[in-house]
């Protein structure tokens, strides 16, 4: 596939991985602002925060990327996709929930590796309604699935290995029920991302229909489990104090799914959701480092961590290398072919835009004058919580945490650099 | 929204998968409670 004249000419397997190692890095810092939150406020406000901040997000820097005119353009010519975007938000609400509930039951130990188990189930989601992997051959299946599973697995000790700082009460058998609920409903949400990108969506449409579903729904659960709007609204009012920070991890979540959404486009849910779910590694560089959460850890304590981390290093490396051979990309094609058969759509866009091309871009829509009202309206509110954050009594490193902000902006640098040089953001 | 796209969303397993996951899920999320 050839890249569009004057463009770069980086294949889009590389693309993808670039993406979905930068979605971990994104994905990992999000987690950081909630480690700012002092104890005393329910998890449900705190995930409610963060899809609110989400929500306002989507429309700071992506709108920046690409104007409402491209937008209503995308959802015009794939209408039926805004039914699998609102139903991806809803997917990640209803997982999100359960995964409060499993911390809460089994702590982040046993929890995490069980719902990291979200990208087996993508794998397995790829493979039979988009055939993904079929006639990648042995290697192909070894490199992915070896590294898919490295990656639950070096999960699975990191999280061991930090078992002692979280105090887990018991009914674990629901907790263990929770996370894995969890799993299999991430997992899931995965088929409405590749559906999306085979019938040629461009991220940025789906994340925002994404952030509609997701925060209906998380107003919705946060509703029933809160006894009525009124009480989340007293609640929300009561955290008004540290609401930025919430808000500011859903910021980072928001660069991170994006970053997501284009892997999953560019090398499929089998490859790039692994490569995403390395997040925990950069979760705990955060909670290491900045916060000095395992500062009393023990020596064998130190050794887990460096081998859970080399173990989910060697996975995203497997699938890093593990690129589509001409047999399997036959078969990409036949999944995008049922797409364009079943709604009507234009084969060769559809397949020029998932080559990296975009056939919109050539005849841009008009910017619009409203668009920078909503951009402004919408860094507003961020700077509004900002200035009304109470300052929180934790004990950080600096210079850590200096070289951890530098190395989450570098990768969006690189990567938003790449993603423009080779598709435009397509 | 035409009737027959109306009608390809309605029977693609595509849609079906996920929905009854997310019907799943909302019951264990009821059932955690």
């Amino acid at each position: 596939m050839l890249a569009a004249q004057g463009r770069s000419t980086l294949s889009l397997h590389k693309l993808g991985v670039f993406c979905g190692l930068a979605a971990a890095v994104w994905l990992g810092t999000a987690e950081a602002p909630t480690k700012l939150v002092n104890a005393g406020f329910s998890p449900f406000l705190i995930s409610m925060g963060m899809v609110m901040g989400a929500f306002v997000a989507r429309w700071t820097v992506p709108t920046l990327l690409k104007g409402t005119g491209f937008l209503f353009t995308d959802l015009r010519n794939k209408p039926h996709l805004i039914v699998w975007a609102l139903l991806a938000g809803m997917l990640w609400a209803v997982a999100n929930t359960l995964t409060i509930f499993a911390v809460r039951n089994v702590g982040l130990a046993i929890a995490f590796p069980l719902w990291n188990t979200n990208s087996l189930v993508g794998l397995f989601w790829g493979w039979l309604l988009f055939k993904e992997l079929r006639g990648s051959g042995f290697k192909g299946w070894a490199k992915v699935l070896g590294g898919a599973f490295a990656i639950v697995g070096g999960a699975a000790v990191l999280a061991y290995a930090t078992a002692s700082q979280s105090n887990a009460p018991g009914e674990a058998a629901v907790g263990i029920i929770a996370a894995l609920g969890a799993g299999v409903l991430l997992g899931t949400m995965y088929i409405p991302y590749r559906k999306a990108y085979i019938s040629g969506m461009n991220p940025l449409s789906f994340v925002t229909i994404f952030t509609f579903g997701e925060l209906a729904t998380v107003l919705t659960l946060s509703a029933i489990y809160m006894g009525g709007m009124g009480h989340v609204v007293s609640e929300l009012h009561r955290a008004r104090p540290m609401l930025f920070w919430p808000f500011l991890g859903g910021f980072c979540w928001v660069i991170g799914d994006l970053f997501q959404n284009f892997a999953a486009k560019y090398i499929g849910i089998g490859r790039g959701i692994p490569l995403s779910n390395t997040n925990q590694l950069w979760g705990l560089a955060w909670g290491a480092l900045v916060f000095a959460e395992f500062s009393g850890l023990s020596n064998s304590g130190k050794v887990l961590i460096i081998t859970g981390s080399l173990v989910m290093i060697l996975g995203a490396v497997s699938i890093s290398m593990a690129d589509p051979g001409p047999s399997e990309l036959v078969n990409w094609k036949q999944a995008m072919h049922r797409e364009c058969d079943r709604y009507d759509l234009d084969k060769e866009v559809v397949a020029e835009v998932v080559a990296g091309d975009d056939p919109l871009a050539q005849h841009p829509p008009v910017r619009r004058w409203w668009e920078a009202v909503i951009m402004l309206a919408a860094t507003s509110v961020f700077v509004w919580l900002a200035i009304g954050t109470r300052s929180q009594h934790l004990a950080i490193s600096m210079p850590w945490m200096i070289v951890l902000v530098v190395g989450t902006i570098l990768p969006l640098g690189v990567c938003g650099t790449l993603l423009w040089r080779r598709t435009r953001f397509s | 929204m035409k009737r027959s796209t109306l009608v390809s969303i309605l029977t693609d397993v595509h849609l079906w998968v996920p929905v009854g996951v997310l019907i799943l899920g909302i019951f264990l999320l009821m059932s955690l409670r």
